[in-house]
């Protein structure tokens, strides 16, 4: 399924993005050889399941057996702790208490270090804090490449797989098109509210220039799965012109609101609905003056033909 | 002109022992209230690199009460089975003013056998050391088994170098010139070719990992320095 490709196509890039070290403003640092672990018995050495780092760890449908027990057991965390078994004598199948995997903790520890984001922002300081919580060494921060940016990052893709979750449940059949962006916008934009007071210093993280490749998939996604969403079954040029106009509206609207002092951020969704509107208009706009260039230059190709038949023949 | 030769020498492999030392504590990352365990580190090169991470990020940090509390929890463990590097170390800290200061605690043992608890550690670092321990695996093991859930291992050592050109020019150099210089300055060829030697029969780059990993560890990785002259390999505990 479409939306399935691009997501493999994304998240692994990403993926490794995040996991392959940054040796590029070292000058001595020439080589790197990324992780090669033995990781659980289900999973050969390369590649980890690229759905391990994206998805929600209690929403892990797809996932394997690992993952669900591991998120058991990283509710139970300390009595996995002491417990925790050797590894030469697993039998694969029959073990009830797999190896707790790391991109699980990880994933982890950084939940839990949203919950201190509001007061500490997207800092080291909300993510030791957040290690402390689930009884992880906050040493695990080291194993970040890129520290706050693995939190920022780590939080959009939980506001893109709930949006997700939230469009298959939802009921927007009965919605124009426009108004069907909006409500998704709406909806996505309102999962930052509570971090609001610190959303402009994740968004200068993302900015930086080692987090803004993995920034701008990630919208990239995001402004996929909307359009999506909504229907879409446009050609080739057009897809591109829509994802970048609706990228644009989000990110106009995602400023917006961070200046927006209005109760519920109404005065938000009424800028959003109006940006929306007016990308329509342009868009029937741009149609009919298509058309419209169309007709003239069929016109005008009729004259020129004529005129050169007439030249040549004449 | 041989003072001038070897003051240059030694000048350059301060200044690359200090950039492996550096990023190996970058890497680590360092927090208040850590404990952290360095082994064969007598002279306490990490350990104090460590220290003033700490001090330094606590500084700039938002000052809440809590951190400072934390910033006195900090406990660098310096682990080593030569008393005499030991005392290299005391010395060093007091020189630096970290006489009196309860954040360095200097203690005689074995890497292979330990005498700290099961999970008491959050970090683990030996640099420039494994290589001279009989029996990597009880090490990797005991490394394993002090450190806490989350916890990380990170181990500076002299590696293998693969790259085509640089690796003749390594070999060269390691076989040919490092004994010669042993010989002219220390007068013992032989401990050099054997050191030289040594840093050959140590497993290679991937290798290494691999042994790391059967140790329990996972996220393994390694990173190579000058072209794998010197690697950092890391691991993660759950």
């Amino acid at each position: 399924m479409y939306r399935s490709v691009v997501k493999c196509l994304f998240v692994l890039p990403s993926y490794i993005n995040n996991t392959n070290r940054h040796f590029v403003f070292s000058p001595i640092i020439t080589s790197n050889y990324s992780h090669f672990s033995t990781d659980s018995n289900t999973q050969p050495l390369s590649p980890p399941n690229p759905n391990n780092y994206q998805l929600h760890p209690e929403i892990k449908a797809s996932s394997s057996s690992s993952s669900s027990s591991s998120s058991s057991s990283s509710s139970s965390s300390t009595a996995e702790g002491a417990a925790s078994p050797h590894y030469e004598t697993h039998s694969s199948k029959e073990e009830q208490r797999q190896r707790v995997e790391y991109q699980d903790e990880q994933a982890c520890v950084l939940r839990a270090s949203l919950h201190h984001v509001v007061r500490l922002g997207w800092t080291e300081a909300a993510m030791i804090k957040g290690a402390r919580d689930v009884r992880v060494s906050p040493s695990i921060i080291g194993s970040f490449p890129r520290k706050e940016a693995a939190l920022v990052e780590f939080f959009m893709d939980d506001c893109l797989q709930r949006l997700i979750d939230i469009i298959d449940s939802e009921e927007l059949g009965n919605l124009i098109p426009s108004e069907r962006i909006s409500k998704l916008v709406q909806i996505r934009l309102e999962m930052q509210a509570p971090y609001i007071s610190k959303w402009p210093q994740a968004l200068s993280i993302q900015s930086q220039p080692l987090n803004i490749t993995t920034s701008f998939k990630q919208r990239a996604m995001l402004v996929d799965e909307i359009w999506h969403a909504v229907g879409d079954q446009a050609s080739d040029i057009d897809w591109y012109l829509k994802r970048t106009i609706l990228g644009g509206i989000y990110s106009a609207s995602e400023v917006y609101m961070l200046t927006d002092n209005s109760p519920d951020f109404r005065d938000t969704w009424a800028f959003l609905d109006r940006r929306v509107k007016d990308a329509f208009d342009l868009g029937k706009t741009l149609q009919e003056a298509k058309y419209l260039a169309e007709a003239v230059g069929a016109g005008m190709g009729n004259s020129v033909q004529g005129f050169m038949r007439r030249v040549f023949q004449g | 002109m041989y003072n001038v030769f070897f003051s240059c020498l030694h000048f350059f492999i301060f200044l690359l022992s200090n950039i492996f030392f550096f990023r190996l504590v970058s890497k680590l990352h360092p927090f208040p209230g850590m404990k952290h365990l360095d082994v064969a580190g007598g002279t306490g090169d990490v350990a104090f690199r460590i220290i003033d991470t700490i001090n330094s990020v606590s500084r700039t940090a938002i000052q809440d009460g809590l951190e400072d509390e934390l910033r006195n929890e900090t406990r660098v463990y310096v682990c080593d089975i030569n008393p005499n590097m030991l005392n290299v170390g005391k010395k060093r800290a007091v020189e630096r003013g970290l006489g009196e200061d309860p954040s360095i605690i200097c203690v005689e043992g074995n890497a292979e056998t330990l005498s700290f608890e099961d999970g008491s550690m959050d970090g683990y670092t030996i640099a420039f050391g494994i290589r001279n321990v009989t029996h990597i695996d009880k090490a990797l093991a005991e490394a394993y088994r002090v450190l806490k859930r989350g916890g990380r291992f990170l181990c500076l050592e002299l590696s293998h170098v693969d790259t085509p050109i640089f690796k003749e020019l390594y070999d060269y150099y390691s076989f040919s010139v490092i004994p010669a210089i042993g010989e002219l300055v220390a007068g013992d060829r032989a401990s050099y070719q054997y050191l030289v030697e040594s840093i050959r029969r140590f497993p290679s780059q991937g290798m290494f990992a691999s042994m790391i990993a059967e140790a329990g560890f996972q996220k393994v990785e390694y990173e190579n320095l000058v072209g794998g002259v010197v690697a950092i390999h890391s691991g993660l505990k759950f």
